[in-house]
């Protein structure tokens, strides 16, 4: 006897999000020099100013909107049309990085507002399978929590 | 290191050439060059040829030998050039160090792009970068740096939409350009919107088109009639550093202070500049780092005039890539004709009266928020 249970679909790509689980947010996984403390998203191999060892680093899951756009044409990778980005000043780890905005905020994106980190099924990878994407979502709107 | 001179320029008109392919026309690009430059094609002595699309959507590689060969150009050393939108002028680069270094009396370059085909989709960073796998797009990067200038500058979108209104009125001038037709501000403001906020007339179209140019050494530019002199040649690669500042690009800022202080000119100094304004945001961050106007009064600058043809610093007077469409193997190059067809007084009715000095600004390719390439040539006559 065999239930028909659908495979988890894959991260878009390997750490960079932890992944969502019953009562537990997902973050942003990158990476923080043991040698100079910088931190990185995504995580490199090395250290590019000291070469030092990088380890992962729990960047957290809020922010502030540095900036933002909307794109409208012909997506990508099978994205919603039209998707958001926006570069996102992370709470903590004093990084600013590029996320996904969510498919159904584009109209609340405003510069300076509160966000927090989502993961869910969000467009196709690389080979055309459909995959989980960080994106973020307005920090007043009521998390989805995975089941 | 040697004196660097430009003997000769030639283009086609770009705009969809369906009928024709990559070799073809780059060929014919470096047969006008040399016609300008007076020069057999056996005094070639290196070739350089660039292109950012021939591999990703042909699966050409080394086109550079089978362009040259078309001219019966053989035997010398030839590179082939990739440096996404920055192509054609990273290949001018180093063409410009080969006559420097004396290994070369005449180096051509050459840069070519068949784009008009539907496998052409926005152009971005590469597919395996994490930035472009969420969605990042060519687009959308300067979208969000146009949202940051006008959040913190007050830049409106009608400042933005001026500096469409401008270069196409330029490109009127200008048979070489794609899009000649002008167009108000209210048709770029209320065409379709690509990436908020920046409508499809603020962004370049693609275009399939070649440009060449012929560079030599000083002891050649004596028998080249219209010879003139390179004074500078610079190219920065980004930063890369986190946290970056969208409204104040500084790449931008570093790669154009380097070009002025090797040219031996103030920021500004120049009579025309052509420079990347693949997005109307584009051209008025370029004037904050070209020292046209202070840092956050590149939207004011645009809507003033000042960069018009017949204002203090014509920038564009090409029509830029906004009118001409974008091919970047071409484009870097495209930019260098029109600096020499001014220089040389033969511009017609876009001739920037008395131009003695011209500069070239080219940028391509985003990584980690920064730009991967920043080129700024300075040419005097």
């Amino acid at each position: 006897m065999h239930a028909e249970s659908k495979q988890p679909s894959p991260p878009v790509a390997p750490g960079v999000f932890s992944t969502p689980s019953r009562g537990r947010d997902p973050v942003l996984l990158g990476g923080r020099c043991l040698e100079c403390g910088r931190n990185f998203f995504p995580r490199p191999p090395r250290c590019p100013h000291c070469l030092g060892p990088v380890k992962e680093k729990d960047l957290g899951s809020t922010g502030r909107l540095y900036s933002y756009t909307v794109v409208r044409v012909r997506p990508p990778w099978g994205l919603p049309k039209p998707y958001g980005l926006g570069y996102v000043d992370l709470d903590h780890g004093g990084l600013r990085v590029l996320g996904l905005m969510a498919p159904g905020a584009l109209q609340d994106l405003q510069i300076g507002m509160k966000l927090r980190l989502a993961v869910a099924e969000l467009g196709n990878n690389l080979q055309g399978e459909p995959c989980l994407r960080p994106y973020f979502e307005p920090a007043d709107v009521k998390p989805a929590r995975g089941d | 290191m040697s004196e660097v001179y430009l003997a000769g320029v030639g283009m086609i008109p770009f705009g969809v050439h369906a009928e024709r392919g990559l070799v073809d026309m780059a060929s014919q690009a470096a047969e006008l060059a040399l016609q300008s430059a007076c020069l057999y094609p056996n005094r070639v002595d290196m070739g350089f040829f660039a292109s950012a699309t021939a591999a990703p959507l042909f699966k050409d590689v080394t086109v550079g030998q089978n362009v040259f060969w078309q001219l019966g150009i053989n035997q010398i050393p030839i590179f082939n050039v990739e440096n996404a939108c920055t192509s054609g002028s990273a290949a001018f680069y180093l063409a410009c160090n080969a006559i420097a270094a004396g290994q070369a009396q005449v180096a051509m370059v050459v840069g070519g792009e068949k784009m008009c085909v539907p496998e052409a989709g926005l152009l971005n960073s590469g597919a395996t970068e994490l930035d472009t796998q969420l969605g990042l797009v060519t687009p959308a990067s300067f979208a969000m740096r146009a949202m940051r200038h006008m959040a913190e500058f007050g830049t409106t979108a009608e400042q933005m939409a001026a500096v469409a209104v401008k270069n196409r009125h330029h490109a009127a001038l200008n048979p070489m350009a794609q899009f000649r037709k002008p167009i108000s501000l209210d048709e770029v403001l209320s065409s379709p919107m690509i990436a908020d906020p920046l409508t499809r007339l603020q962004c370049c179209p693609i275009a399939d088109g070649a440009a060449a140019v012929a560079l030599c050494s000083k002891e050649v530019a004596k028998t080249v009639p219209g010879a003139l002199k390179v004074l500078a040649w610079t190219y920065g690669t980004g930063d890369y550093q986190n946290p970056q500042d969208m409204a104040r690009w500084g790449t931008d800022y570093r790669t154009c202070a380097q070009a002025y202080a090797t040219a031996g000119l103030a920021p500004g100094e120049v009579d025309l500049i052509e420079c990347h304004d693949a997005f109307t945001i584009g051209e008025i961050l370029h004037y904050e780092a070209l020292g046209l106007c202070r840092p956050g009064q590149g939207g004011k600058l645009a809507a003033s005039g000042e960069t018009a043809l017949g204002g203090r610093i014509p920038v564009n007077v090409s029509g830029g890539l906004l009118s001409r469409g974008h091919p970047p193997g071409a484009t870097g190059l495209a930019q260098i004709y029109e600096l020499a067809v001014q220089l040389r007084n033969q511009a017609g009715e876009r001739q920037v009266p008395g131009a003695c000095t011209g500069l070239a600004h080219c940028m391509g390719g985003d990584k980690d928020g920064d730009s991967k390439s920043c080129t700024v040539i300075i040419i005097s006559n």
